[in-house]
């Protein structure tokens, strides 16, 4: 993720990582200064602000310390030490994210060593012996152990910090859900490019993604692709919620148009899959528009969107000329 | 041309690079009562400090085999804690007692200067920094550092119980990375105090070895940059003088690959609590990358972890 001149540092075989996304609790979108000025975790460092295609901000990764044992499906038992990287990335300031992400070599040392050698490698754990892959893979995806590392808590305290943050007004122009999107990335074999293995759409808003990436992909680009997996899937959630609860055909005029407007305002300019994600990782993006079709399902959603408005404004059009 | 056609700077990390010495070598370090006690304390002072000064270049020489090492020296005055006679008085006296030692003080630093220098907090931005070293069981729940103003070594004996619960036996504190036995410390890095934080002493002191090791910037920027020696003599005020003032036009840079600390005995307990910070903060990444990459280069690759970047040499004052 953050390059180095590292000669000693162990190869990562897995990377895993836990993404919330919700809509910030805001009535007007932040412009790209206030961006800056939520996510600016801390002072000295920037936060990186794009403007292009869209409007998106970035926070520096702050690091929390771990020692304790990696979620595992089949109850073994692996104590990891290192860091666990999360930021903090704010879309067309109006949908907040945080990530919790890792990476981790297939052995480590037996012994815990110096604090200081894990600071030097930033978001990396190490594993006590060797790594159970496979396990430990099943263990993140699957809810959280007690006592267990804990992706999901250092994304939400995150999340939790920044929602209280003074400049937000906590008033949220309409009701969302919060969803929550685990991912892990094992290595892809020798010579292989990205691919995804399998996306699921889970109750509870929680998602849960499996990738194999190539060796020396950087982790924080493989947490940006699924960010971005994790924002887009936000978005059909939201807007097929809102037009569930908008009880289409069935309320008339005014009724009908307050429950749609909020996705005019505020959601349908969001969409834009694949805005920044890194070029060997785009094409994941490729599975997941054939089947089941993301930007296909959204088409569909702001087609209905429009009709309904438009069909709404019929009477009122009506009503206007037999005013006149 | 493979690189993306397209980029915005905003969007891109960047850390500017500083000039780096070999060895940053601090000679000695005073309290105001040690100014006080007139100008014979300062002369035996360096008279002492010479000899390790000798003993740390000798050092620095053999690790770059033999090769001529870069060594910047600079001299900390106290002015945040407490505040005595004025730089117009004190510093030329400083600089003639060490002279008449043999020694060359390239930069002169202001204590305060490393809680804010130029505008820029310093040990706040450092506090932000801070990533505990966490005790065996710890998955991501601990409270920040930031809350408690104290950082530790190891795990603190539990709390004592509120009144309705049972008395519990006492715990010892475990120090995290113990052999055997536990040495187990408890550092206070700030106090508060009427219109805002009193730093403390070890903390301001990391923030002065982070700066002397390069490692800091504030969004990318160098901080604590010197400032040439006043033209018209030194100020009547402590505020007026730059927190980092250069005395030796020709002198190597300031920061250096690593520093060497000379210090008298009493010093031992703080410089301690120093090295329990550095190991525990989150350095700026791309200073970090810019000195690992050009030490190595340079054939005398800096020691990874940040606090064994930095020695000490503990003197009997004389």
């Amino acid at each position: 993720m953050r390059p180095r001149a590292e000669t000693t540092a162990p190869v990562p075989v897995l990377a895993c990582g836990e993404v919330r996304t919700c809509l910030l609790p805001a009535f007007q979108a932040l412009d790209s200064r206030t961006a800056a000025q939520l996510l600016r975790l801390r002072a000295d460092e920037r936060v990186r602000v794009s403007e292009r295609p869209n409007l998106y901000a970035l926070s520096p990764d702050v690091l929390t310390g771990v020692d304790c044992p990696l979620p595992t499906a089949n109850g073994a038992r692996v104590r990891a030490v290192g860091t666990v990287a999360a930021r903090a990335a704010l879309t067309e300031g109006r949908v907040l994210q945080t990530t919790a992400y890792f990476r981790i070599p297939a052995t480590g040392p037996d012994v815990r060593r110096p604090w200081g050698h894990y600071l030097v490698r930033p978001g990396m754990l190490e594993p006590f012996g060797k790594l159970p892959e496979q396990a430990v893979v099943e263990g993140v995806l699957r809810d959280s152990q007690r006592g267990a590392l804990d992706l999901g808590m250092i994304a939400e305290s995150l999340l939790a910090q920044l929602l209280r943050h003074p400049l937000l007004d906590q008033k949220v122009p309409f009701k969302s859900r919060r969803t929550h999107l685990r991912w892990a990335a094992m290595r892809a074999p020798d010579g292989a490019g990205a691919s995804i293995e399998s996306f699921v759409v889970s109750e509870e808003g929680l998602r849960t993604v499996r990738l194999r990436v190539p060796e020396g992909t950087e982790t924080a680009a493989v947490a940006g692709l699924c960010e971005d997996f994790a924002l887009h899937d936000w978005l059909l959630t939201t807007v097929v919620r809102m037009l569930d609860r908008s009880r289409t055909g069935s309320v008339d005029g005014p009724e009908a148009i307050l429950a749609l407007r909020p996705a005019v305002d505020h959601l349908l300019h969001v969409w834009m899959p694949r805005a920044r994600v890194d070029r060997d990782l785009g094409h994941l993006w490729d599975v997941l528009e054939q089947e089941p079709g993301f930007t296909r399902q959204w088409q569909t959603l702001v087609q209905r969107i429009r009709d309904q408005l438009a069909v709404q404004a019929i009477p009122l059009l009506h009503k206007a000329l037999a005013m006149s | 041309m493979t690189g993306p056609v397209f980029r915005e700077t905003a969007a891109e990390p960047r850390t500017q690079s500083v000039p780096l010495s070999h060895l940053s070598l601090e000679l000695g370090h005073l309290y105001m009562e040690d100014f006080a006690a007139g100008p014979e304390r300062l002369r035996e002072h360096f008279a002492e400090v010479r000899i390790w000064v000798d003993a740390a270049k000798a050092s620095a020489a053999r690790r770059l085999g033999g090769r001529r090492p870069r060594i910047s020296t600079c001299f900390l005055i106290d002015d945040y804690f407490t505040r005595f006679s004025t730089p117009a008085e004190l510093i030329p006296q400083v600089l003639a007692e060490a002279e008449r030692a043999g020694l060359t003080i390239d930069y002169l630093a202001r204590e305060s200067g490393c809680a804010v220098a130029d505008k820029v907090e310093l040990a706040e931005s450092v506090m932000h920094r801070l990533v505990e070293s966490p005790p065996p069981g710890t998955y991501g729940s601990r409270p920040p550092v930031g809350e408690t103003g104290w950082l530790a070594n190891g795990q603190r004996t539990p709390g004592a119980r509120t009144a309705m619960a049972e008395v519990t036996e006492w715990q010892p504190p475990h120090e995290t990375a113990a052999r055997v036995h536990s040495v187990f410390m408890d550092v206070e890095l700030w106090s508060e105090r009427d219109g805002g934080r009193l730093w403390s002493c070890p903390f301001l002191a990391a923030v002065w070895q982070l700066a002397r090791l390069g490692l800091l910037r504030h969004g990318g920027e160098p901080v604590l940059v010197p400032r040439a020696r006043p033209t018209g003599g030194f100020p009547h005020d402590w505020d007026e003088l730059p927190p980092l003032l250069q005395l030796t036009a020709s002198a190597p840079p300031f920061s250096a690959y690593r520093t060497c600390t000379l210090v008298g005995n009493r010093f031992l307990a703080v410089e301690d609590a120093v090295r329990l910070i550095l190991d525990q903060v989150d350095v700026d990444d791309g200073a970090l990358a810019q000195a690992d990459e050009r030490s190595a280069r340079e054939g005398a690759p800096v020691p990874e972890a940040v606090a064994q970047r930095v020695t000490y040499v503990f003197y009997e004052e004389p």
